[in-house]
């Protein structure tokens, strides 16, 4: 097996070629190394205060990695990719906005009833 | 009728023709399902309107008992239910979406015809247990929104709520499907040629609807898992003494809801879109502006749920929120209407049933928009909420909108979906009738909702001064089912005696027109060239600008050259009919039966069924993994395999569903009444499982590029470490969810533990229904049959398995390292 060898497999119109297995093993390796970042992130009480974003930032990059390389949306056409990121979207937009909603709900009515 | 252009006409049998009930059992032709999806929906339609005239005859007098109060309440439920679910849904998208998708945009079948059938199956399932009420614990009696905390077993202790539950889960589920195959069909199958800017506007709608079914009814969905956790397993999701909050079922519900009304309407406005230029002989007015007005109607709806809850106190910014794009949808609704009515003035018009229909859409929906606006005004809805006002809105919208479209729709395509015509006199009659019948049932709703008269109210007092009204709205009733009496009458005379419909009666604009009524089964012989918008109208005139009248009238029309002797269907391959997707319906109806009457055993033959039936249709053809689509559609006239978008479409779904599930995860996590919370949590494990998670990726894509190569040996290694690496994870969760019940944390324990096993459980169901796929292709693999031409049923495994992956990424952050952060 030639590990570095690019695929040379046919692909439709508007799909490039997928990368070999050096890229997916680079892109492992960051993967790896931003997983270690979060947990580090974790740990270290000086960080907390910015927690938060930076935990986003790191999941981030790591999402975008998977769904560009591994997922192959880097290199698939862009209808591929707007069926799954416009639904991606929406789907963050409403998280937001749940989340939102019972934020105001909780700092502004006392609903919780004790057991 | 002089000088019709002659349509290209070949003497095949229809796909009406041919075959007992087992062909229609079996049946994966696109028409043949939309016909069954009719079929039922028109029996359907008579259980809604039994149910809406008990209604009216119990509010015909106050104080009045015709019908018990228990009676009531389950009419009204089941009326909501039925008409949206079992008739609206299924008219619009399953018969008139189903037949006419393929046919206008020059297809022979859908992308997934075994899928489309599954849906028809699933759908007919989904209405069979909401009826079982009949028979056993009573029909749903809690409203078709099916408000919490209603409908807990607290206060809905018996059987009909969960045959709500299951069923409306089957049903969804069942529309989810369709909403995959209509999109990717439209997105990969249209004709060469068929530009997105030259698809006719029902395709349109159909594609922004599709869009819209995969955005909207994931949350209910997740609700409905609630509801279904609360009822059988003893979770607190919508139980306020355990701190939890029913207005949670709200949101999840109207961020379904208000979308539905456009999963309804869209396809509406799509009938209407082709009903008014076909009969103005006019092309669409302002055809670009129309189609950016479905997508901004769309892409609004999504973010207008509020509305339906400014009762609720949300607060002043989200109610502004909420009524600035309830307000802001009104825009390019008016912009539809306004074409619409431009598109008629100045046409050549030609009176038919399906054209008065649709001119009487116009007008009764821009009512119910009216009033629409009203309820975008948080102070006007306050005063509003739960009156007869709002009965009077939606019913302006889904009955003056939506259903008369539809009707128009009958009248339009019957002939293209039977072969036979319809009686116009007849048309004509059920028309008035349904708009004096229509006008007089609902149009006093107003007023008697402005008066103060509460939407299901069983009876009134008589010194409300209600009685008048409601006496005027039941004799309206009765004349509109007298209405649609006409209409069945019409239907049974048209299949029994009606007289042969030519292929192209209304000397119509789009392709389906182009071929015989009924179609063959394979649609078209050669598929079309399109060159322009209105395809059918170009080719016989030249140009979709044209009017073509004069031409038409004169008797000058150029005629379309017939085929010369018999044609080549040899290039047509047609896919075969399959039993499976009866079986897999009837397998999760066993399911869902079995675990409301609580036997397991049944539960457990309907997995079984299910889950065998499955295997069974993966391997149904021989040559597994090989393309099986018509080769002029793969990999598609996009470029693009139709699999490929059809799993992506699903993925963008989940990406929905998971998005309900973690954001009721962060809410309900400072919510929490006790311990365990989520200190709980152990990070190093969880750091474990997704460094192996990811590493299972990474092997998933080797395997991939092996198999790209044809290099069946590292193929199967990588292939078997991802299943192994699946399995390890699963382990994983398994040692991690026994020590947290042995750290006395158990499934019900409190908000925090049920929504962190909800949410992290239905991970994990994803992660082993991926192991069982790739263990699939890994046997595959072991007995050869996986290799280079084959690579694609790897490569959307690996796309499930990546997503899985991302998944977990969002939920280790969120859920685990941010379990210091407090929630909403």
């Amino acid at each position: 097996m030639s590990a570095t060898a690019e695929v040379m497999t046919e692909h439709p119109a508007g799909e490039l070629h997928h990368p070999g297995a050096a890229t997916y093993l680079i892109v492992a390796a960051f993967l790896v190394a931003l997983t270690v970042m979060e947990v580090t992130v974790f740990y270290v009480h000086a960080l907390r205060p910015v927690l938060v974003p930076l935990l986003l930032v790191l999941s981030g990059a790591k999402f975008v990695l998977v769904a560009m390389f591994y997922m192959h949306l880097k290199y698939d056409g862009w209808l591929l990719s707007g069926i799954f990121i416009f639904p991606l979207i929406m789907a963050t937009l409403l998280l937001l906005a749940l989340v939102l909603l019972f934020a105001y709900l909780s700092h502004h009515l006392l609903i919780t009833t004790p057991l | 009728m002089a000088a019709q252009p002659k349509p290209i006409t070949i003497p095949q049998p229809s796909y009406l023709e041919g075959g007992g009930i087992l062909s229609w059992l079996t049946t994966i032709d696109h028409k043949r399902v939309a016909v069954l999806y009719l079929a039922s929906a028109l029996i359907f339609l008579v259980f809604g309107g039994i149910e809406a005239m008990l209604i009216r005859i119990q509010l015909w007098s106050p104080d009045n008992h015709f019908i018990t109060a228990a009676t009531y309440n389950e009419m009204f439920t089941m009326h909501g239910t039925t008409m949206v679910f079992l008739v609206v849904m299924p008219l619009l998208l399953g018969a008139f979406g189903n037949f006419m998708i393929p046919l206008q945009i020059g297809a022979r079948d859908v992308a997934f015809p075994r899928l489309n059938a599954l849906s028809f199956w699933m759908a007919l399932t989904a209405a069979i247990i909401l009826h079982l009420g009949w028979i056993r614990g009573g029909l749903p009696n809690a409203g078709w929104f099916g408000y919490a905390n209603l409908t807990e077993r607290y206060y809905s202790p018996d059987l009909a709520v969960d045959w709500w539950v299951v069923g409306l889960l089957v049903s969804g589920t069942s529309t989810v499907l369709t909403g995959i195959n209509f999109l990717t069909t439209i997105v990969t199958m249209r004709a060469p040629g068929m530009s997105y800017m030259r698809m006719p506007m029902f395709i349109w709608s159909l594609m922004i609807t599709s869009i819209l079914i995969l955005l909207a009814f994931p949350p209910l969905t997740v609700g409905l898992i609630f509801l279904l956790l609360d009822r059988f397993f003893g979770t607190h999701f919508y139980v306020s003494t355990a701190g939890a909050t029913p207005i949670l079922w709200q949101h999840l519900f109207w961020l379904f809801g208000h979308p539905e009304v456009y999963i309804m309407a869209l396809p509406a406005f799509g009938i209407i879109s082709e009903i008014i230029p076909t009969n103005s002989r006019k092309p669409l007015f302002g055809y670009p502006m129309m189609a950016y007005s479905i997508v901004l109607i769309a892409f609004l709806s999504y973010g207008v749920w509020g509305h339906h809850m400014f009762a609720t106190g949300m607060g002043p910014v989200a109610d502004s929120a909420f009524a600035i794009t309830s307000m802001l949808i009104a825009i390019p609704t008016g912009i539809k209407v306004f074409s619409w009515i431009a598109t008629v003035w100045g046409g050549s018009l030609r009176m038919t049933t399906a054209f008065f229909f649709a001119l009487g859409m116009v007008l009764e929906f821009t009512i119910g928009g009216l009033s629409g606006i009203m309820h975008a005004s948080a102070p006007i809805d306050l005063q509003q909420t739960d009156s007869y006002f709002v009965v009077a809105h939606f019913h302006y919208v889904l009955f003056g909108g939506v259903m008369f479209a539809i009707l128009g729709g009958f009248y339009y395509w019957w002939p293209k979906i039977t072969g036979r015509t319809m009686s116009d006199g007849l048309g004509k009659l059920h028309f008035w009738l349904t708009v004096i019948g229509f006008n007089m049932t609902f149009f006093p709703m107003h007023f008697l909702g402005m008066w103060g008269m509460p939407r299901r109210t069983y009876t009134y007092g008589a010194d409300l001064g209600w009685e008048g009204l409601n006496r005027l709205e039941t004799v309206g009733a009765f004349i509109l089912g007298i209405a649609f009496l006409v209409f069945y009458i019409n239907i049974i005379r048209s299949l029994m005696s009606g007289e042969k419909a030519p292929a192209d009666p209304w000397d119509g604009r789009t392709l389906e027109w182009s071929v015989a009524s009924p179609p063959p089964a394979y649609n078209f012989a050669t598929l079309p060239a399109i060159r322009g918008r209105d395809a059918w109208w170009s080719l016989k005139y030249g140009r979709a600008g044209s009017r073509g009248v004069a031409a038409y009238v004169s008797g000058q029309a150029p005629q379309l050259p017939e085929p010369e002797g018999p044609v080549d269907l040899s290039h047509v391959h047609m896919p075969a009919p399959s039993i499976f997707p009866l079986v897999i319906s009837l397998g999760i109806g066993l399911m869902g039966l079995g675990l409301i009457v609580g036997y397991y055993r049944i539960i457990f033959i309907g997995a079984a069924t299910a889950i065998l039936s499955i295997i069974g249709m993966a391997f149904e053809y021989p040559g597994f993994g090989r393309e099986t689509h018509d080769p002029e559609h793969a990999p598609s006239s996009g470029g693009i395999d139709v699999r490929k978008v059809g799993i992506w479409s699903f993925l963008g779904s989940e990406c929905v569903f998971f998005a309900s599930l973690i954001s009721t995860f962060i809410v309900y996590k400072s919510r929490s009444i006790g311990h365990p919370g989520p200190e709980i949590l152990e990070i190093p494990l969880t750091s474990f499982s997704t460094f192996i998670l990811l590493m299972s990726s990474l092997l998933m894509v080797l395997a991939l590029a092996a198999t790209q190569r044809g290099d069946r040996r590292w193929e199967k290694i990588w292939l078997g470490g991802t299943v192994f690496f699946g399995l390890i994870f699963l382990g994983g969760q398994v040692y991690e969810f026994t020590h947290f019940y042995n750290e006395g944390m158990g499934y019900t324990t409190n908000l925090f533990s049920q929504s962190f096993f909800t949410l992290v459980g239905f991970h994990g169901a994803h992660v082993a229904i991926g192991v069982l796929w790739l263990s699939v292709l890994l046997v595959a693999a072991f007995m050869g049959k996986l290799g280079k031409s084959r690579a694609l049923s790897l490569e959307l495994a690996g796309l499930y398995w990546h997503f899985v992956d991302v998944v977990w990424i969002v939920i280790f952050t969120l859920v685990y390292l941010m379990q210091t952060v407090s929630g909403a």
